[in-house]
């Protein structure tokens, strides 16, 4: 069985006695290791999705296992980085990084400053350690909520758009590093994103969501094509582009099908 | 230099300046209406009269002592009302229940003014010290309940997720994010409600008291003392003030990270 496992999982809301479909049942199998990317439009269920393994929403239907075993309520086990900058204001930088380790009763007070000071260092914030984070830019707080959350080894990394409040140039900058870290970490990685260029850089597979109520539109394995070497000048290659293209056509066709459906449906 | 800049900062000398010139066109308005004889001294002093009556308070009778009784009267009622709001104001924004089963409640006791309780509280707790602090208590605590429980729950949602998938429990994230998150908002509402202890103060000791700043006005107030009674009134005003300038100045040392 996969590391991480999503069985016939679906989601609905009531608002005002409405019921809305957010997820179909899908299913979808993540490997040690691997960063999958969750593509789609804005609002489709990709998010809601990643708050279910994350056990930030309920499972209803279906089930999530990680490792064969049902997981339920939100631990440590399940690092989340938002897109608002979560890092904690009152905190610096260094108290940020260390926040989730003083509920360690495992490891010692050495091996805490330790395992600190090897993420300041990954995410290049040694010398903004006793910074508090509003004086630090939005691409360095984001750093921080990434060097935190890494620092209480969850098994499994869930990123909501980590880098969509950024500008271009730090968005480009953090998906390196974010290559980098992922190289050296090994972690199993969910990214949530709407840029299809950053879904196909930084992927293992993409995964493509239809419009609400969201279904798995297909799944691209950009390994195979691409390779595990990932750097900035892949971007031009021809084989990046081709695939951006292929994945761009088959979101098109979704955006043109959905629209219609609406129309019919609002007639 | 302009003065009038729409919606611009000034230098903080020109501040100062208007500042003082507002205040001292207000005295010389009050001094110029005082001596043109058109009102009796008796229903409007000069401000130097005012100023004297300052003076004979402390000197003639012991002055300072009910300042310190007043002051000692709201820090009691304060604290006692800090303590048990606090706490529960965390828990109703916490937990649902404990918010439903006390909101309604909350919010009728709140819209109760307090001198109308003034009679029941004097009944219960006689008119003694634990009257005064009972009125206080009742004019500040069911204010400051909602006010915290609201601090609380404004605290963004992310922060709490993050410290669950951080591995807090949930008594770890009050302790360890809400209330660090909150505090600064917290602590400008307990300033606010500080000021209305002192409101809630002079009606208590108005209307049952042998001492405080309340109770030296009523009593001056007989003898058609004016300059005395404003000169109380003024008392109460800087006393306020210097608190309030104590609470900011505490917010700034303690919240430093959120300047920029």
């Amino acid at each position: 069985m996969a590391f991480l496992s999503i069985q016939s999982v679906s989601k609905s809301f009531r608002t005002d006695g409405v019921e809305t479909e957010v997820l179909t049942p899908l299913s979808l199998d993540i490997d040690r290791g691997e960063l999958v990317t969750f593509l789609g439009p804005s609002g489709c269920g990709k998010t809601t999705l990643m708050r279910m393994v994350g056990g930030l929403e309920s499972v209803e239907a279906g089930r999530i296992t990680l490792d064969g075993v049902t997981l339920g309520p939100p631990d440590r086990r399940r690092g989340m980085v938002f897109q608002s900058y979560a890092a904690f204001p009152w905190l610096t930088v260094r108290g940020n990084i260390a926040f989730g380790l003083k509920y360690r009763t495992d490891l010692t007070n050495a091996e805490k400053t330790a395992i600190t000071d090897r993420y300041l260092d990954m995410v290049g914030l040694k010398a903004f350690a006793d910074q508090y984070t509003n004086r630090i830019s939005g691409g360095m707080r984001q750093r921080v909520a990434i060097a935190r959350t890494l620092a209480s080894d969850p098994d499994v990394l869930l990123m909501d758009e980590p880098f969509g409040a950024l500008d271009a140039l730090t968005r480009e900058h953090l998906q390196q590093q974010l290559l980098g870290i992922n190289e050296a970490e090994q972690k199993t990685t969910i990214f949530v994103t709407h840029d299809v260029e950053e879904a196909i850089l930084l992927a293992h597979r993409v995964v493509i969501f239809s419009a609400r109520p969201a279904q798995i539109l297909s799944v691209v394995d950009i390994g195979a094509g691409l390779g595990t070497q990932r750097d900035e000048a892949l971007r031009q290659s021809a084989a990046f582009q081709s695939l951006r293209h292929e994945i761009q056509d088959t979101i098109r066709v979704e955006y043109a099908r959905a629209r219609e459906a609406e129309e019919a449906h609002a007639v | 230099m302009r003065l009038l800049v729409f919606r611009t900062g000034l230098p903080r000398r020109t501040e100062l300046i208007l500042g003082l010139a507002g205040l001292f066109a207000f005295l010389g308005a009050w001094h110029l209406t005082a001596i043109s004889g058109l009102i009796k001294p008796q229903f409007l002093p000069t401000p130097w009269a005012v100023v004297e009556a300052f003076g004979r308070l402390f000197t003639e009778r012991n002055f300072a002592g009910d300042i310190a009784i007043s002051i000692g009267r709201v820090w009691a009622a304060f604290t006692l009302s800090v303590v048990i709001a606090v706490p529960l104001g965390l828990m109703m924004s916490s937990y649902r229940a404990v918010g439903a089963a006390l909101e309604p409640f909350v919010d009728f006791v709140r819209y109760l003014p307090v001198p109308a309780l003034v009679p029941l509280l004097i009944i219960w707790f006689g008119v003694g010290e634990a009257s005064k602090i009972a009125v206080l208590w009742m004019g500040t605590f069911f204010q400051l309940l909602l006010l915290v429980s609201d601090d609380t729950k404004r605290v963004p949602g992310e922060y709490v997720e993050s410290g669950f998938t951080l591995g807090a429990s949930q008594w770890q994230i009050m302790r360890d994010i809400i209330m660090p998150a909150a505090l600064p908002n917290i602590v400008d509402n307990l300033r606010i409600t500080l000021g209305w202890c002192w409101t809630y103060l002079i009606i208590a000791e108005i209307v049952a008291a042998s001492s405080g700043v309340g109770h030296v006005i009523w009593s001056l107030r007989r003898f058609v003392k004016t300059p005395e009674v404003m000169a109380g009134i003024v008392a109460i005003g800087i006393v306020g003030l210097l608190t309030d300038q104590a609470f900011r100045y505490a917010h700034r040392r303690w919240f430093r990270y959120q300047r920029r």
